[in-house]
C-alpha cells in the first residue's frame, strides 16, 4: 500500500455529476413508489365501483359519506401546505420566529385533519358502514386510512422537524432537514385532494 | 451483560426480537379488551410477524444513527468504523460498505439458491413415478410453493441487487453507493423475509401452498401458514425497492467526472433500467398482499363477491408487477452478459446506443403486457388482444439485444473460460426461452397450454437458462474481484458443461409433456408420461449435484485460490483498475472518464484516468486555460 492511502480518513469525496441533490431525488424516486402503492389501492377502488358486477358506490344502505365535513378538512390539510411553505421560506430569509410558527401550525393543521377523520370513521362505524359490512366500505377505509397513515409519518417528520427548529436548528445555508420532508408534506397533501376527489365528490 | 444489551449487534437483536414478541402479544391483549382467551396464536403470528423484523433491524443498529439524528443527539462523527470487512465477523454485523454487503447479499442469497433447489430436488423424487412416493399432495402443494418464492424473491431479484452492489459503485468511479446506511438496511431486511417464508412449513396446516402467485380467493382462505407468503413478500419488496431507490441516486449523482451516461457500461444501464422496474412496480405486489392480509386479518372484503368484491383485481394488481417483475429477473442479467461478452471477445460492443435504449424500451414496454398471464382468468376477452400484440413487440427489444450480443462476438478473438462458456449458455438457452414466450404470447396457442409443463418448461429457460446463467457467469467474471482470488477454471467448466447438459435433459422434455397435457403443480400424473418424467428426475438430481461442484470450487478458491492480479481479463470498465479486491474506500482519487467503456481491440484505448479532470482533459489535447487551471493546484 502507498504511503498516501494509510493516511485516508475516509473516502474521496463523490464526484458530483448532477445538480439534484441526492437526499432530494432520493425523496422523489421513494414519492414515485409512493404514488404506485395508492395506484393499487385506486385499482381496487375501480375494480369494485366500475368494474364488478352490480357494481354501486355510496351511499349505501342510506348512509352517505359526509361530503361537507370531508370538505372542511380537505381545506384544512390544504393550508397546512401553504403554512408549511411558508416556513421553509422563513428559513430561506433567515426568519427563524417564521420557520419556528410555521412548523408549529403546519403540525397542528395535520394533527387536526387526522383528528377529525377518526371521528368520521367513529361516525360512519356507528351508522354500519364497516370494512366489514361490504367492499365499498373495504375500499373507503383501505384508500383513507392508507392516506391516514402517511399523515400520521409524515406527522412524526415534521414533529422532529418542529423540534428541531425550537432548538435553533437549520440555517438560511443548511435546511435540508426542512425541505425533504417538506416534500413528503406536500406529496401527503397532493394524494389527500385526488383521494378526496375519487372517492367523496366523483 | 446489560452493556451487550445496550450496544448495537446480536444480543440486542434478540433482546428486541423477543421484545417485539411480547409487545405482539400485549397490543393483541389490549385490543382484545384484556382478555388473555381471547388473543389467537393466527393473529399474534400476524402481528409478531409483521414487528419483529423492525425491532431485529433496530436491535442490530440498522437505525442507531437515524435514531441518534432525530432526536438530536450527537451522531457519531463519520469515521468509518462501519465500513469494509476484516473477519468474518463483520459480514454479521451492519455495516455501510456496499463491497461487505454486496458479499453478504450473494452469499444470503446463494444460501436461498440451495434451499429451494432441495425443494425442487423433493419435487422431481415425488414425481419421479406416477403414485405417491414421498410427500402428500398438500405437501407438494406447499413444496412448489415455496420454492418459486424463495428463488424468485430470495434468489435472483436480490443475487443481481449483491452483485450490482458491488460493481456498480466501483464502476461509475464512486466511493460507495448514495446511501449506504439504507443499504444496510435493504440488505438485513432480506434474511427476515427468509426467516419468515421458511416459518411457513411450521404453520399448521403446512407452508403456503398457492403457488407463488397467491391467487384470490385461495390465499385469503388457505391454512395460516398463507400469511408467511404475504408479510415475507412485504419486506423482500421493501428492501428490494430501497435498494432500487439507492441506485438510481447513486447513478445518477454519483458518477465520476467524464462518466456521461453513454460512457457508462451496460451494466449499469441495466441497473438503472431494472430499478427504474423495481420502484415503479413492485409497489404493487405490496399492495396485493396487503389486500390479502387485510382480508384474512380483519375481514376486509376486497376478494369476497358475495360482498361486492372482485377475485379477479388480485390478478391484474399481482401481475402489474409480477410481469415487470421476470424483466427485474433479467435486466441486470443482459448487463452481466453486455460486460462478459465484450471482454471476452476483446471486441466493442455492437450497437452500443441500441443496447441501452432496447433497455429502455423493454422498461416501457414491460408495464402494458400484464394481462398475459390472464388469459384463461375470465377476464374481458378483448383485453387480450392488445396484451398479445405488445407482449410480441417486446421481442423487438430483446431480439435487438440477442443480435447486437452475436455482432459483437463476430470475427472476435473469443477466450471460451468460464464466465463466457456461461454467457454463451445463456445466449442459446434465452433465445429457446424467448421463443417459447412469443408462443405462449399467441392467445389460442396460450389457451392450449395453459397450467401445462409447457409453462413450467418456459419458465425455467428463462428464469434457469436465462438468470441463473447470467448470475453464474456475473460470479465466476467477478469471483476474483469480489475475493482476490483466482476460482479453479477446471471445476468452473465441469460446473457449465454439467449444468448445461442436464439443465437441457431436465427441462427440453416438459415442452413435450405439456403439449401432451400433463398439468403442472400435480403432485401426480398419468402412465403416459411416466418415462420421461423418470427421465426428467434422474437429469435434474444431475443438475442438483453440478451446484455441489460450483459450491466447492467457491469455498476452496476463496480459501486458498491462487491470488488475483487487479485485472485477470484485461477488462477497460474502473472496477478492473484497482486492487483485487479494492481497497476499503475504492479509490484513492476519483478516476476521470475519458472513453468509452468498451473499447477492445482499439490501439491505446483508455476508459478511466485515475487523474484530477483538469489534468486528464489537458492530456486529451483540451484548451490551454485547463492547463493552466491545473499549475495553480
Amino acid at each position: 500500500m502507498e504511503a498516501a492511502s494509510v493516511h485516508h480518513h475516509g473516502p474521496p469525496a463523490a464526484n458530483r455529476s448532477s445538480r439534484v441533490h441526492p437526499a432530494l431525488l432520493g425523496m422523489l424516486l421513494f414519492i414515485i413508489s409512493e404514488v404506485m402503492v395508492f395506484g393499487a389501492f385506486f385499482t381496487a377502488y375501480f375494480f369494485i365501483r366500475v368494474v364488478v358486477e352490480n357494481a354501486h358506490w355510496f351511499p349505501i344502505d342510506g348512509v352517505d359519506l359526509p361530503v361537507g365535513v370531508a370538505s372542511v378538512n380537505t381545506a384544512i390539510l390544504l393550508s397546512s401546505s401553504l403554512t408549511l411553505h411558508w416556513a421553509q421560506t422563513s428559513i430561506k430569509n433567515g426568519n427563524h420566529t417564521g420557520l419556528k410558527v410555521g412548523m408549529l401550525l403546519t403540525f397542528l393543521l395535520g394533527a387536526t385533519f387526522l383528528f377529525v377523520q377518526v371521528n368520521e370513521y367513529i361516525v360512519l362505524t356507528g351508522e354500519g358502514i364497516t370494512p366489514q359490512s361490504s367492499a365499498q366500505g373495504s375500499v373507503f377505509f383501505a384508500l383513507t386510512g392508507l392516506h391516514g397513515a402517511h399523515v400520521a409519518v409524515g406527522l412524526t417528520l415534521l414533529a422532529i422537524v418542529t423540534l428541531r427548529s425550537f432548538r435553533g436548528h437549520y440555517t438560511p445555508e443548511e435546511h435540508d432537514g426542512v425541505e425533504v420532508p417538506g416534500i413528503y408534506w406536500h406529496f401527503v397533501d397532493i394524494m389527500w385532494v385526488v383521494v378526496f376527489t375519487t372517492v367523496y365528490i366523483l | 451483560m446489560i452493556s451487550h444489551l445496550r450496544a448495537p449487534g446480536w444480543y440486542r437483536a434478540t433482546f428486541w426480537t423477543l421484545v417485539s414478541l411480547g409487545l405482539s402479544w400485549a397490543i393483541l391483549w389490549a385490543a382484545n379488551g384484556f382478555d388473555a382467551d381471547a388473543v389467537t396464536g393466527i393473529g399474534f403470528a400476524q402481528v409478531a410477524l409483521l414487528a419483529f423484523p423492525l425491532f431485529f433491524l433496530g436491535g442490530l443498529g440498522a437505525f442507531d444513527y437515524w435514531f441518534y439524528w432525530a432526536s438530536g443527539r450527537p451522531t457519531r462523527p463519520e469515521d468509518h468504523s462501519g465500513h469494509g470487512a476484516t473477519s468474518w465477523q463483520d459480514y454479521f454485523r451492519i455495516n455501510t460498505d456496499h463491497k461487505v454487503i454486496g458479499i453478504q447479499y450473494v452469499v444470503t442469497s446463494f444460501f436461498f439458491m440451495f434451499v429451494g433447489g432441495l425443494m425442487a430436488m423433493l419435487m422431481r423424487a415425488e414425481l419421479a413415478a406416477p403414485g405417491r412416493q414421498f410427500v402428500d399432495p398438500g405437501a407438494f402443494n406447499g413444496l412448489f410453493s415455496v420454492h418459486a418464492s424463495v428463488l424468485i424473491f430470495l434468489f435472483i431479484i436480490p443475487v443481481f441487487a449483491g452483485l450490482a452492489n458491488y460493481v456498480l459503485p466501483l464502476m461509475i468511479g464512486a466511493p460507495d453507493m448514495a446511501f449506504p446506511r439504507l443499504n444496510a438496511v435493504s440488505f438485513w431486511l432480506l434474511p427476515c423475509a427468509g426467516v419468515i417464508m421458511m416459518l411457513s412449513f411450521f404453520a399448521p396446516g403446512g407452508s403456503f401452498a398457492s403457488g407463488w402467485t397467491a391467487y384470490a380467493p385461495l390465499s385469503v382462505t388457505a391454512p395460516p401458514g398463507q400469511i408467511c407468503f404475504t408479510i415475507g413478500v412485504q419486506f423482500a419488496g421493501a428492501s428490494s425497492i430501497a435498494t432500487a431507490l439507492n441506485f438510481l441516486v447513486t447513478i445518477i449523482t454519483m458518477r465520476a467526472p467524464g462518466m456521461s451516461f453513454f460512457r457508462m457500461p451496460l451494466l449499469v444501464w441495466a441497473n438503472f433500467s431494472t430499478s427504474l422496474l423495481v420502484v415503479i412496480a413492485t409497489p404493487f405486489v405490496a399492495a396485493s398482499q396487503l389486500f390479502v392480509l387485510l382480508d384474512r386479518a380483519l375481514g376486509f372484503n376486497f376478494f369476497n363477491a358475495a360482498a361486492g368484491g372482485d377475485v379477479l383485481m388480485y390478478q391484474h394488481v399481482f401481475w402489474f408487477y409480477s410481469h415487470p417483475a421476470v424483466y427485474i429477473m433479467m435486466l441486470p442479467g443482459f448487463g452481466i452478459i453486455s460486460e462478459i461478452l465484450a471482454v471476452k471477445s476483446r471486441k466493442p460492443v455492437f450497437g452500443y446506443r441500441m443496447m441501452a435504449f432496447s433497455l429502455l424500451a423493454i422498461v416501457v414496454l414491460g408495464f402494458a403486457v400484464w394481462a398475459h398471464h390472464m388469459f384463461v382468468s375470465g377476464m374481458q376477452s378483448w383485453i387480450r388482444v392488445p396484451m398479445m400484440v405488445t407482449t410480441a413487440v417486446i421481442a423487438v427489444p430483446t431480439g435487438i439485444k440477442i443480435f447486437s450480443w452475436l455482432a459483437t462476438m463476430w470475427r472476435g478473438v473469443l477466450k471460451l473460460d468460464t464466465p463466457m462458456l456461461f454467457a454463451l449458455g445463456f445466449l442459446t438457452m434465452f433465445v429457446l426461452g424467448g421463443i417459447s414466450g412469443v408462443m405462449l404470447a399467441m392467445i389460442p396457442f396460450d389457451i392450449y397450454v395453459s397450467d401445462t409443463y409447457f409453462i413450467v418448461a418456459h419458465i425455467h429457460y428463462v428464469l434457469f437458462g436465462g438468470s441463473l446463467f447470467t448470475i453464474f457467469a456475473g460470479v465466476y467474471y467477478w469471483f476474483p474481484k469480489m475475493t482476490g482470488r483466482m476460482y479453479n477454471e477446471k471445476l468452473g467448466k465441469l460446473h457449465f458443461w454439467m449444468t448445461f447438459v442436464f439443465f437441457n435433459i431436465t427441462f427440453a422434455p416438459m415442452h413435450l409433456l405439456g403439449l401432451q397435457g400433463m398439468p403442472r403443480r400435480v403432485a401426480d400424473y398419468s402412465e403416459q408420461f411416466a418415462t420421461w418424467n423418470m427421465i426428467i428426475s434422474v437429469a435434474s438430481f444431475a443438475l442438483g449435484l453440478s451446484s455441489l461442484i460450483f459450491l466447492y470450487n467457491m469455498v476452496a478458491s476463496w480459501r486458498g485460490g491462487k491470488r488475483a492480479p487487479a485485472n485477470p481479463w484485461n477488462a477497460l470498465t474502473l472496477e478492473w483498475q484497482v486492487s483485487s479486491p479494492p481497497p476499503i474506500f475504492n479509490f484513492d482519487h476519483i478516476p476521470t472518464v475519458v472513453g468509452g467503456p468498451y473499447e477492445y481491440g482499439v490501439p491505446g484505448a483508455v476508459h478511466g484516468v485515475f487523474e484530477s479532470p483538469a489534468t486528464a482533459s489537458a492530456e486529451a489535447r483540451q484548451p490551454a486555460g485547463a492547463v493552466s487551471s491545473t499549475a495553480k493546484e
